[in-house]
């Protein structure tokens, strides 16, 4: 419970006044790797370090986590045709692959699962795009009912929390 | 203001994150291991497979399994494999390529065929060893092995037939189609050839240079009768090459028509064997009795390696090619997870050796035992050697029980070898039901063998048991009134105290042929032969007539179409032949005796 109220305080406070729009998007950029590939992979691991690392909004990075997982589910499908196109259907990737299969390290990123390469290069060709909408998104937000929002009493009642303290540590600088 | 790109704050929670895994591995890692090894075991075998614990040894790249049972996929009550504990001593370095190398794998009081405590679940899904248990199961359906029937004579009903459950009709119909296409196709190119007109021309050229001189034609006149021959020869010739392809025609429509009657013939056969099914007329023939008493025990054993075969050709393929499998099991869509071998590189899955070898010091299963396996690999093509396995126990000087089991799995070329013999002496073997009838067979102690060689999608195998102490007794849980075909059969039975059988499985995997063999067959079908081969004989005559009462009506018109068609066809053709010939004849001499007057100036045809 208290996880959830984290979280909503970090998507809540990320809209208004935590860090630039392009913060915000970068990290709705970099959070929505984590919806749309499956979570449980290596390159998952490297994307939340750069999340913690980036100076890039954390909440930003939740709220494309969140907003980006039921898609991952419905693309699912999508994303097997185009790792099977890339991994079985292309000759001229397969000394790519076999390369990569037999490096050290390689094989644990699961690159060789049609979902997870496929959902991951998706990822790779939507993140700058995501990245454009999320920040022309943000700033739209802020200039018209953002400060409505920031007066509600719901907004206040999350932000006085004190559990919010916790998100305080990774809040943009 | 500028905005930093790296918040070094975040270090420390990437820190704590790590540490968190690290504990969490620590923690829960080999119950992860566990959990996934039962899971992906479990779908690669089509059979449950538990593994009661788990230890990973990462300072000694070992691992410790406790407990491993594995179901037989045939009897959810019975375990295949029971161990009490496995080690795997596994090579560090492809662990990094995430490929499993087990340099030495031994095992600790190993079990076979142990009763389970909780049956078996059944492995669902679509993964491809379900899917081969599935299709085994149909595939044993091809097997015709008919019950021993031994319904009372006077029982036998009165059987009303429908013609369309008898393949003579649809075969019949068939046939008069074939006769009708056939038919037309002749006519069609008898009419082509215009054998009057030829014949009719080339006679009124003979006939107008009947008696007629080169003097009386003149040379100009000579010249133009010698050229009217020639042509006329021609057309005859041309003519004459039609009649030999329609020769060739006939020749094959009336093969055609000829096999198509024996197909009518054979499924009037088919019918006749339908019929005796439906008034369950019990079979005197030897392999017919062997295939029904044994047929089922021999397929049980026969499906068993089928199955094993078909596992190891899909998940020990030959060559170097990408190999696709199934994902990992997530909430989200598995996938598929693809393998890219590569020469001079670790296969993703290699035992190198595996042994144990143990004694047991009393029972019927006294003796020392060795067991030995090699090579087993997911990827032959890159070991070049055989995988290998022999388990054997031997007890020289002595009467126990001698178990010799040797298999090579050849996947290393293009065409897959496997092979596996299984030699097992004074050995207590296991009792089984004799189907449709309420005795069980109690082999006792005796001698077991068994072949079986897979190369490529070609079968053969051999299955063999003997023993000199069988017991007949009546089943207690099918126990009924026995007939008195019954009664006598047993009497045949408990007159026997050998038992010998033989079955073999030959030809393509899909279709193959079984033949069971035992010496059972002769006692038994001489004994009913004796006691009812004259009422048997009797309901063989009403099956035939039965079915010849039905299809009769339908062949019999269509036989004496194709014996037309055959004996018009084949009339003729050599009349034709005939007629051409001699107005070829006829041509030759007036053409001769026109260019004797020319003095050579003219060729002869077909002359050097």
């Amino acid at each position: 419970m208290l996880a959830l109220l984290k979280l909503l305080q970090a998507l809540v406070k990320a809209l208004h006044s935590e860090g630039t729009p392009g913060q915000v998007a970068a990290g709705m950029a970099l959070g929505a790797a984590l919806g749309l590939t499956p979570l449980i992979n290596v390159h998952n691991v490297l994307i939340f370090a750069l999340i913690l690392v980036l100076n890039v909004s954390f909440g930003g990075a939740m709220l494309g986590w969140l907003f980006f997982t039921p898609f991952g589910f419905m693309l699912d499908p999508l994303f097997d045709v185009i790792g099977r196109k890339l991994l079985l259907e292309s000759p001229s990737l397969t000394p790519l692959w076999t390369a990569w299969y037999n490096t050290p390290g390689a094989p644990y990123t699961n690159f060789n699962n049609t979902v997870v390469l496929g959902s991951f290069v998706s990822w790779m060709l939507l993140a700058l795009p995501i990245f454009i909408l999320a920040r022309i998104g943000v700033t739209r937000y802020r200039e018209t009912i953002g400060e409505r929002v920031r007066q509600s009493k719901f907004y206040k009642a999350i932000t006085a929390s004190k559990a919010y303290n916790m998100y305080r540590l990774f809040r943009p600088e | 203001m500028r905005v930093r790109l790296v918040r070094w704050s975040g270090l420390l929670p990437l820190l704590g994150f790590f540490v968190l895994l690290g504990i969490g591995w620590l923690l829960f890692g080999d119950f992860i291991v566990e959990q996934t090894s039962e899971e992906a075991s479990t779908e690669l075998l089509g059979t449950q497979v538990d593994v009661a614990s788990l230890h990973i040894r990462e300072t000694q790249s070992a691992v410790d399994i406790g407990g491993l049972e594995i179901a037989d996929p045939f009897n959810p009550m019975r375990n295949l494999i029971e161990a009490r504990g496995i080690r795997l001593a596994l090579e560090p370095e492809p662990l990094l390529e995430k490929k499993l190398v087990i340099r030495h794998l031994s095992l600790d009081d190993l079990r076979f065929g142990t009763a389970r405590r909780k049956a078996a679940r059944p492995v669902k899904g679509g993964g491809f060893a379900p899917q081969t248990l599935r299709a085994l199961n149909e595939w044993r359906e091809q097997f015709d092995v008919p019950l021993l029937s031994l319904t009372p004579i006077d029982t036998i009903k009165a059987i009303v037939l429908d013609p369309s459950q008898l393949s003579t009709v649809s075969a019949a119909e068939a046939l008069r189609t074939r006769a009708d296409s056939t038919k037309q196709a002749l006519e069609t190119q008898w009419a082509a050839i215009d054998i009057t007109g030829v014949v009719d021309s080339a006679n009124a050229i003979a006939k107008r240079l009947e008696g007629v001189t080169t003097t009386q034609l003149g040379l100009d006149g000579t010249r133009r009768a010698v050229a009217d021959v020639q042509r006329a020869i021609a057309l005859v010739d041309g003519t004459e090459k039609q009649v030999k392809g329609l020769a060739d025609g006939v020749q094959r429509g009336v093969s055609g028509l000829a096999a198509g009657v024996a197909s009518v013939n054979e499924a009037r056969q088919r019918d006749y064997a339908f019929v005796r099914g439906l008034m369950k007329l019990p079979s005197l023939e030897g392999p017919a009795i062997g295939g029904a008493l044994f047929g089922q025990v021999s397929i049980d054993r026969f499906q068993r390696a089928v199955y094993w075969a078909e596992l190891a050709q899909k998940y020990l393929p030959p060559g170097l090619k990408p190999q696709s499998q199934s994902g990992p099991k997530r909430l989200r869509m598995d996938g598929t997870t693809v393998r890219f071998p590569l020469e001079k590189h670790w296969p993703p899955f290699l035992l190198q050796a595996g042994d144990l070898s143990f004694s047991l010091a009393s029972g019927v299963a006294k003796g020392s035992y060795a067991l030995e396996v090699r090579n087993v690999t997911t990827t032959p093509a890159l070991l070049g050697r055989p995988t290998t396995f022999t388990a054997s126990r031997s007890a020289p000087g002595t009467s126990l029980p001698l178990i010799d089991v040797r298999g090579l799995l050849d996947h290393t070329r293009a065409t897959p070898r496997d092979q596996v013999r299984a030699a097992l002496a004074r050995v207590p073997l296991p009792a089984f039901d004799l189907p449709g009838l309420p005795f069980r067979v109690e082999p006792g102690q005796g001698s077991m063998r068994f072949d079986f060689t897979l190369v490529g999608r070609d079968v053969d195998a051999r299955w063999n048991i003997r023993s000199t102490e069988v017991h007949w007794p009546v089943d207690s849980s099918r126990a009924r009134t026995l007939t008195d075909m019954e009664s006598l059969v047993g009497r045949v039975l408990e007159g026997l105290g050998t038992l010998e059988v033989e079955a073999r499985l030959i030809g393509p995997l899909a279709h193959p042929r079984l033949s069971v063999r035992s010496n059972l067959d002769d006692a038994v079908a001489a004994r009913l032969r004796s006691l009812l081969g004259e009422a048997v004989a009797a309901g063989e005559r009403m099956a035939r007539a039965k079915v010849d009462s039905v299809v009769n009506a339908q062949v019999q018109p269509v036989l004496a179409q194709v014996g037309t068609i055959t004996a018009e066809a084949e009339r003729r053709v050599p009349a034709a032949q005939g007629q051409l010939d001699q107005v070829k004849a006829l041509l030759e001499d007036r053409l001769k005796t026109l260019t004797v007057g020319l003095g050579g100036q003219f060729k002869l045809p077909g002359l050097p």
